[in-house]
C-alpha cells in the first residue's frame, strides 16, 4: 500500500519539478532565449574588432577569393589543398610586363615581379572543405576567405548557392583564347 | 507431437523475426545498420552493420601529406574535431620530437575540455531525444552553440577546425578570450544542476534507463572499451590521468565513474551520469587553465616548415570524449605517410552491443545505443 502511494508522488512531483523548469524558461522568454528569424536576422559574424590583433589571420570561413592581379601563380596554394579543388594553369611570359589583352599586370601590390600568366584559376567550392590551408602558404596574400578580418578586400559571401552544380566552380583568371595566350607569350608560346 | 496439448509444448518460442533498424533511422545516430534478431519484443541477437560512411581515412592518408591529414581527422569523429585534431599532432610531435610552446598547450587543452562539454551536450541531450524527452535536448543544443561560437571567434569555424597543427595552433586566442570563456562557464555550470533535474533525475528517465543494458567491468575491459563508458561500469580509467599527455598532469581534475545509485553498476544512467559529471570536471579544468595560461609568444614559433618525421613508428592514445583515441603512424621518412592506423573509441563500444542488449525489449536496444554514444563517423572512419 505504502510503495503504491510513494510510487502515484513520485511520478506527480516528478512531473511537476519538469514543467516548474520549463514554466520558469516561459516566464523567462523575453531575455533572448528564442529563435532568430533566419532570413531576416543572422547571427553576428566574428569581426576583426572583436577577435584579433593580429589582422592577418585569416579567422574566417567563407567562400574563397582570389586577387587574380596579385597572383603570381606559384602553386602553393594548388599543392597544399587536401581536396586538389584548385586548378591551375600558368604560362611564362615576361618578367614584370603589363600584358593588357589578356588583363595580365606584371607587377603585384606588394612589388613582386609576375613571371607566369594564370591563364586558367578555378576553385570548386563544392569540393572545398574549408580547412584553411590554402591561404596560409600563399607569399602574396592573395587567396582569402572572404569577410571577417578581409572584409575591406572582399565582402562576405558565406551563403552562396546555384542552381546548377558547374556553376559552384569559381573561375578566377580571365577568360582567354588560346591565341590570346600564344601572343602574351611569344611565338612558340610554351606550356610550363 | 500432440497439438493443443499444452502439457508438451514446453516453453513457447515464437518464430525468430529478422528486423532492421537503419540505416535511415533517427535513432541509430548516423547511418548504422542494427540486424536484431527478436522473439516477440524480446531481442536475442543484434548484429550492427557498418561502412555506411567509410570514406577510407586511413588509407587516403597514405597519399597525402602530414599537414593534409588534419582536415581529415577533423571528420571521423565529427562532435569532437578538437579532440581527434589533438591526439593526431600529440602523436606526431612525439615522433617529430617537437616541444610545442607552454601557451600552445594550454590554448590546445582549454580547446579539447570545450570540445569535450560540447560533445557531451550533444550525447546527453540526444540520449533525452532517444527515450522520449524532447525539451532537455533543446536546452543542451543552447548551450552547445554557445561552445560553438567560442570556436567560431577563435578559428572561424564552427564543427571542423583544423585548428591544432604539427607544432602549434593555427590561430592564437583572440584578446578578449579569457572574459568569453569565463563568462560561459559562469552562464553554464548552474545549469548543469537544471539538466539534472529536468532528466537525469526525472522519475520516467530513471525507469527507463536504471538497470538497463548492465556492461559489467570485465566485459567492458575484454571487449575493450574505453572512456565514459568503462568508467561508467566502475572502472577509474582515464589516459588524461594514467598517461598524461600535454599538461594534464598540472590539473587537478576527479574522474567520475559510476556507481549504480538507481541500479546496479554500469546500466544506461550510470553512463549517463558520468557524462553528467565529467561536464562538470572540464569546467574545472578549462578554469584552472585560464588562470595560469601565460601570456605572449608566438603559436606558430614551433611550427616545422616541412614536416617530414624521421623514419619509425608511433602509437599514442589520447582521451577523446568517445574514449581512448590512438593513432599509430608510421613514417618512412618522406613527408606523406607510410601508414596511418587510428584506434577508434566509438567502433569497440559499438562492439560490446550485441553482449549487453540480449534478452532486452526492441525499445530497451535503442536506449542502449544511445547510451554509449557511438558516432558514425569515426567507426567507419
Ligand atoms: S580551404 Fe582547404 S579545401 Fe578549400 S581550397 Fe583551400 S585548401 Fe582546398
Ligand atoms: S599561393 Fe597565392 S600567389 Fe601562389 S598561386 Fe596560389 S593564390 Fe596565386
Amino acid at each position: 500500500m505504502r510503495a503504491y502511494f510513494t510510487t502515484i508522488w513520485e511520478s506527480v512531483s516528478t512531473l511537476i519539478t519538469g514543467m516548474a523548469i520549463t514554466w520558469r524558461h516561459m516566464v523567462n522568454i523575453r531575455k533572448g532565449s528564442v529563435t532568430l528569424q533566419y532570413p531576416e536576422e543572422r547571427w553576428p559574424r566574428p569581426e576583426r574588432d572583436i577577435g584579433f590583433d593580429q589582422g592577418e589571420y585569416n579567422v574566417i570561413r567563407s567562400r574563397l577569393h582570389v586577387d587574380m592581379d596579385d597572383c603570381i601563380g606559384c602553386l602553393k596554394c594548388e599543392r597544399v589543398c587536401p581536396v586538389d579543388c584548385i586548378k591551375i594553369e600558368t604560362h611564362r611570359v615576361d618578367k614584370g610586363e603589363d600584358i593588357p589583352d589578356v588583363g595580365h599586370t606584371g607587377i603585384t601590390s606588394n612589388g613582386t615581379k609576375k613571371a607566369l600568366l594564370v591563364t586558367r584559376f578555378d576553385i570548386d567550392m563544392t569540393e572545398c572543405c574549408y580547412c584553411n590551408l590554402c591561404t596560409y602558404p600563399c607569399p602574396e596574400e592573395c587567396i582569402y576567405m572572404t569577410g571577417g578580418p578581409n572584409s575591406e578586400k572582399h565582402q562576405i559571401d558565406y551563403e552562396f548557392s546555384q542552381y546548377d552544380r558547374n556553376d559552384m566552380v569559381y573561375r578566377f583568371a580571365k577568360e582567354t583564347s588560346e591565341e590570346q595566350v600564344a601572343i602574351a607569350t611569344g611565338e612558340n608560346g610554351e606550356k610550363k | 507431437m500432440g497439438v493443443g496439448s499444452v502439457k508438451e509444448v514446453g516453453p513457447v518460442q515464437a518464430e525468430q523475426m529478422v528486423l532492421n533498424i537503419g540505416p535511415q533511422h533517427p535513432s541509430t545516430h548516423g547511418v548504422l545498420r542494427l540486424k536484431v534478431k527478436t522473439d516477440g519484443e524480446i531481442v536475442s541477437e543484434v548484429i550492427p552493420y557498418i561502412g555506411y560512411l567509410h570514406r577510407c581515412f586511413e588509407k587516403h592518408a597514405e597519399s597525402i601529406t602530414y599537414e593534409q591529414v588534419i582536415p581529415f581527422t577533423d571528420r571521423c569523429d565529427y562532435i569532437a574535431s578538437m579532440n581527434n585534431n589533438f591526439g593526431y599532432v600529440v602523436a606526431m610531435e612525439e615522433l617529430m620530437d617537437i616541444k610545442v610552446p607552454e601557451r600552445v598547450e594550454y590554448i590546445r587543452i582549454i580547446m579539447a575540455e570545450l570540445n569535450r562539454i560540447a560533445s557531451h551536450l550533444l550525447a546527453l541531450g540526444v540520449y533525452g531525444l532517444d527515450v522520449g524527452a524532447f525539451t532537455p535536448f533543446l536546452h543542451m543544443f543552447r548551450d552547445r552553440e554557445r561552445i560553438l561560437d567560442i570556436f567560431e571567434l577563435t578559428c572561424g569555424a564552427r564543427l571542423l577546425y583544423n585548428y591544432m597543427w604539427v607544432g602549434g595552433v593555427s590561430h592564437d586566442l583572440p584578446r578578449n578570450f579569457e572574459s568569453i570563456c569565463i563568462d560561459f562557464l559562469d552562464y553554464f555550470e548552474p545549469n548543469i544542476p537544471e539538466f539534472n533535474e529536468l532528466l537525469t533525475k526525472n522519475k520516467i528517465f530513471i525507469e527507463r534507463t536504471a538497470d538497463v543494458g548492465v556492461m559489467p567491468a570485465e566485459v567492458a575491459i575484454s571487449y575493450g572499451v574505453s572512456g565514459p563508458n568503462l568508467r561508467g561500469s566502475g572502472v577509474k580509467w582515464d589516459v588524461r590521468r594514467d598517461e598524461p599527455y600535454s599538461i594534464y598532469n598540472k590539473f587537478d581534475f576527479e574522474i567520475p565513474v559510476g556507481t549504480g545509485e538507481y541500479g546496479t553498476l554500469g546500466d544506461c544512467w550510470d553512463r549517463f551520469w558520468v557524462r553528467m559529471l565529467e561536464m562538470q570536471e572540464s569546467c574545472k579544468i578549462i578554469r584552472q587553465a585560464l588562470k595560469t595560461i601565460p601570456e605572449g609568444g608566438d603559436v606558430h614559433a614551433m611550427v616545422p616548415k616541412k614536416i617530414r618525421p624521421p623514419k619509425g613508428s608511433i602509437y599514442r592514445r589520447t582521451e577523446s570524449p568517445r574514449g581512448d583515441l590512438g593513432y599509430y603512424i608510421i613514417s618512412d621518412g618522406s613527408e606523406i605517410p607510410f601508414r596511418m592506423k587510428m584506434r577508434s573509441p566509438a567502433l569497440t563500444a559499438l562492439s560490446v552491443l550485441d553482449e549487453i542488449s540480449a534478452g532486452w525489449m526492441i525499445s530497451d536496444v535503442i536506449a542502449i545505443l544511445g547510451s554509449l554514444d557511438i558516432v558514425l563517423g569515426e567507426i567507419d572512419r
